[in-house]
């Protein structure tokens, strides 16, 4: 960082005296709390909802089920971004434990949970599926009914969705290139390995909170959601309304990593406000947070090719994601996670099926890392399963497999701009990878290195609006849908409206988005935001810059190329005393505010037969590397040191940037030792923090270190997420080594480890 | 028959040095009083079973999880929030500070639990190692960062106050 400028968060004064309002501190005079009836077995029809007991509790004013929803006209009481397959309200049926059954609005939110607590529901149990891959055999409960003449697309399925029909598969992804068969006759070894990630939650420490009501007709949301546009679109078709009609505030939220993308609680305040013509508010206990949503339990299968000198001839992959009981962007994370299966490596023959399976379960779907730290679980792991089979040092297979800048990947898609290698080197530099993947243990201690690569698409395609506006006492704005959920959107978006306009970023006001004021943008997700909205904000900013340069030189009657920017004012170069204030410049034009907008798009798509085209208009790209101690007694995993090398192609903020990384890394840390959502016949047991356990300082590697690669002229490449999905690979594959055990399962517990240890063992003797 | 601690006690206490005197319920839990009652956003509540540190306030100045806390226990007591941390509107207590400056959070949910650990901590060590930081912070999580800048920045109050 020496020699730069640092940037500092611009809210920071807000953060550090908690003066900040989060999505959970908004109220509105008047309003009313609600609190959810939830279904307590994982299958069944409703027999009986018995509300009355609910009434008795003082302070109640509504409680709802399905059949009162008749009573909103035009409501269509099914919703989903990909699939409309959610009711608001569970009715006739529930499909996991969890599941929305009824809802209460009181005078407190104490009332309202008590009143919930209160109603009676009666279920006549139904058989239920927990594993993605029983899920998909031909005698498997049918969770959901998708039928080709009702196909309840949602509106953010952009891509071709393809359901199995009379099966519980609502998308199967195909990528094929080459001729698979070919690949593995041409191999002198073929490799085969099962690899299972368990469901994990996000844990964000605030839960989701969302407050509704109706004003002259229109439905206003203010929610923690990282969807606004989406959000307010699947509203309007809820209600029969105009998506204009529907206006959806975003303030800023305390931690989201994925858990606050698409509805989630929107609809059912939105309902709970229509019914009682009160505002209403929900915030979720941490207990519902954890059947929420939750990270895809996914199975995968890789087949692998390899000739005796380390090329690899044919890589298949079966993957299995259990989406739960409602798909949400499920079909999405079977596709990202199918072609992000393959890795960066030049593979010639490759097939790829990846399966997203409803399971009675909760519903799974974005999560930091977006389905590739499920595979890059499975194929790093593979790489150095391959590796040591070959007897080749595992940073020397990857690297003489990896893909070069202008090559093919699988998709068929040229790739530029990459540095796969240099992510690598510097993890492996970082390891003294030189003095070997084995380190020197101490006495009763197992120590060895690992190392990971990882590949990343950024949602392709997609589009980002911004305006930036100056007003008359020269203060400029940002407008913009990016919200701000603690990755230092505001910052990083004010830094690259100041950059054209020359002013200081902490001059720049950025407004919370408003689905009635700030223009449309896809969602904050991908770790597309600093790339996508930042050239949007940048674009606008210049164009102001333009503008007012321009009505300068109108006004001072110079050139333009004359004229120079200051803080605040156009100067005639050299001639201060040939000023004007950019606020007189507004004033001049009788608008209170100056606004330029700027729309930036990638473009791409993948054929949904072949799975070719364009993933991606650019790739994250990283690599991770871990070295860890074992005890071999107690299987207790320590981790000496980690690092990941991120590229960033150029660096917006480093202080931000640095702890979007760090952060990946230590939740990647979570992932790898002890993460894991654990049900018993679809009863949930992990749903508190004493039982589903997140890093605390303690868990910190002795040693926490990373880099930020930089190109002179690169464009800027999101850094959201792309360190968290190497991490447990790169740990694996260092305690595999270390123990001299194959690993396919996360999270590395002890008990897993000694289960591993032992069967090596049993195997030796 | 009254629902067990539906009835109602007169509770006096001091938040941020101002008194108070309210009517509670005798199951209202000290971090929903702040909270609800009092409007004092900043305590956060992260895990509601005394498991994650975010609603940590100060109790006679001992740090305390106030969603363990009922609000009749308060009764008598002073409480200390983060919204009592600053001098004034415009001025920053130095963990603030050292927070701001050295960038120890990011979407600030779980700070001010940090924060009013720390306050009590560095009274009673104020030349800590950072081993000591670490351990008298474990009991707090935080979600977004790596918890490294945390840990510089507890460093880093320590100096500034050391030096006030």
């Amino acid at each position: 960082m020496s020699g730069r400028t640092t940037f500092g968060m611009i809210d920071a004064w807000e953060r550090v005296t908690a003066r900040i309002r989060l999505s959970q501190d908004v109220s509105i005079p008047g309003m009313l709390h609600a609190a959810v009836v939830r279904s307590t077995i994982p299958h069944g029809r409703l027999r009986r909802i018995e509300t009355s007991g609910a009434w008795t509790v003082p302070g109640v004013v509504a409680v709802v089920t399905a059949a009162d929803l008749a009573r909103i006209p035009n409501l269509r009481p099914v919703y989903g971004p990909q699939i409309e397959d959610q009711p608001v309200l569970a009715h006739e049926r529930v499909r996991y434990v969890g599941d929305m059954v009824a809802l209460v609005a009181a005078e407190n939110a104490r009332a309202a949970r008590e009143a919930a607590a209160r109603v009676v529901v009666e279920y006549d149990p139904l058989p239920a599926v927990f594993d993605p891959i029983e899920a998909l055999r031909p005698d498997a409960p049918l969770i959901h009914e998708l039928r080709p003449e009702e196909p309840h697309r949602g509106h953010a399925v952009y891509f071709g969705l393809r359901p199995i029909f009379g099966t519980n598969c609502c998308n199967h992804f195909r990528l094929y290139t080459g001729d698979i068969e070919r690949g593995f006759a041409e191999a002198d070894l073929v490799l085969e390995e099962t690899f299972r990630v368990p469901a994990a939650q996000h844990v964000a420490m605030e839960p989701h909170a969302a407050l509704a009501y109706w004003e002259d007709g229109r439905l206003v949301v203010i929610s923690g959601t990282q969807t606004p546009f989406n959000t307010r679109q699947i509203l309007a078709q809820l209600f029969g309304l105009a998506p204009e009609q529907v206006r959806v505030i975003v303030p800023p939220m305390g931690g989201s990593f994925g858990s606050k993308v698409f509805p989630r609680i929107e609809p059912q305040v939105a309902v709970l406000a229509y019914l009682t013509g009160r505002p209403v508010k929900l915030v979720l206990d941490r207990y519902e947070e954890f059947v929420t949503l939750t990270r895809h339990a996914t199975v995968v299968t890789i087949r692998l090719g390899l000739t005796r000198d380390g090329r690899i001839t044919a890589k298949r992959v079966q993957a299995y994601w259990s989406t739960g009981a409602y798909a949400d962007c499920g079909p999405d994370v079977a596709r990202k996670g199918g072609f992000g299966s393959v890795g960066p490596y030049r593979i010639p023959h490759v097939a790829v099926d990846s399966y997203c399976v409803y399971t009675n379960l909760p519903p799974a779907g974005a999560f930091r890392g977006y389905a590739v730290t499920e595979v890059v679980w499975a194929s790093e792991r593979m790489m150095d399963i391959a590796a040591d089979a070959l007897g080749l040092d595992p940073l020397e297979f990857r690297l003489r497999n990896l893909l070069h800048d202008g090559e093919q990947f699988a998709t068929g898609e040229t790739l530029h701009d990459v540095h796969f290698r240099e992510c690598l080197e510097a993890v492996a530099r970082a390891l003294h990878w030189e003095q070997g993947s084995r380190a020197r243990s101490p006495e009763g201690r197992l120590r060895a290195k690992g190392l990971a690569v990882v590949m990343k698409g950024m949602t392709t395609p997609s589009r980002s609006e911004a305006r930036v506006g100056v007003d008359r006492a020269g203060r400029v704005t940002v407008y913009s849908s990016t919200v701000e959920l603690g990755q230092g959107a505001r910052t990083v978006l004010a830094q690259l409206a100041a950059e054209p306009l020359e002013i200081p970023y902490t001059t720049v006001r950025v407004v919370d988005p408003d689905t009635d004021r700030t223009p449309f943008d896809n969602r904050t997700t991908s770790s597309r935001s600093t790339y996508m909205m930042g050239n949007a904000v940048r674009q606008a900013a210049e164009a102001l810059a333009r503008r007012l340069r321009e009505l300068a030189a109108e006004r001072l009657e110079a050139a333009p190329e004359d004229l120079e920017l200051l803080p605040g004012a156009v100067c005639v170069r050299g001639v201060p005393e040939r000023c004007v204030s950019w606020g007189e410049l507004v004033t001049a034009t009788g608008s209170d505010e100056l606004q330029e907008h700027a729309v930036f798009r990638n473009e791409g798509g993948l054929d949904p037969e072949t799975g070719h085209g364009i993933a991606s208009s650019h790739w994250h790209q990283g690599a991770a590397g871990a070295e860890v101690e074992v005890d071999p007694e107690t299987g207790q995993v320590r981790i000496l040191r980690l690092h990941a090398a991120v590229y960033a192609g150029r660096v917006v903020n480093q202080l931000t940037a640095a702890l979007q990384n760090e952060g990946s890394m230590i939740m990647g840390l979570g992932s790898a030792l002890f993460e894991e959502l654990v049900y018993d016949e679809g009863q949930p047991l992990t749903t508190n923090l004493s039982d589903y356990l997140i890093p605390s300082f303690l868990d910190l590697p002795v040693t926490l270190s990373h880099d930020l690669l930089e190109c002179p002229g690169a464009e800027v490449h999101g850094l959201g997420e792309t360190a968290l999905p190497p991490v447990p690979a790169a740990i694996g594959n260092a305690v595999a080594r270390a123990i001299g055990a194959c690993l396919t399962e996360l999270p590395l517990t002890p008990e897993r480890v000694l289960r591993a240890l032992r069967a090596t063992r049993q195997e030796a003797s | 028959m009254t629902a067990v601690g539906t009835e109602r006690r007169v509770i006096r206490v001091v938040v941020n040095g101002v008194p108070y005197e309210r009517e509670v319920e005798a199951r209202l839990l000290l971090s929903d009083f702040l909270r609800h009652e009092l409007g004092l956003t900043g305590t956060h509540v992260g895990c509601e079973h005394g498991v994650c540190g975010a609603c940590t306030v100060l109790f006679d100045g001992e740090p305390v999880r106030s969603c363990l806390f009922l609000a009749v226990q308060a009764d008598g007591h002073a409480i200390e929030t983060v919204e009592g941390l600053a001098p004034s509107e415009s001025e920053l207590h130095p963990l603030q500070l050292a927070f701001w400056e050295k960038h120890g959070l990011q979407c600030g949910y779980c700070t001010p639990g940090m924060l009013m650990v720390l306050k009590a901590f560095l009274a009673e060590h104020p030349n800590p190692t950072e081993e000591e930081i670490r351990e008298a912070i474990s009991g707090n999580l935080c979600r977004c960062t790596g918890y490294q800048n945390i840990v510089e920045a507890a460093l880093s109050a320590a100096q500034l106050m050391r030096q006030s």
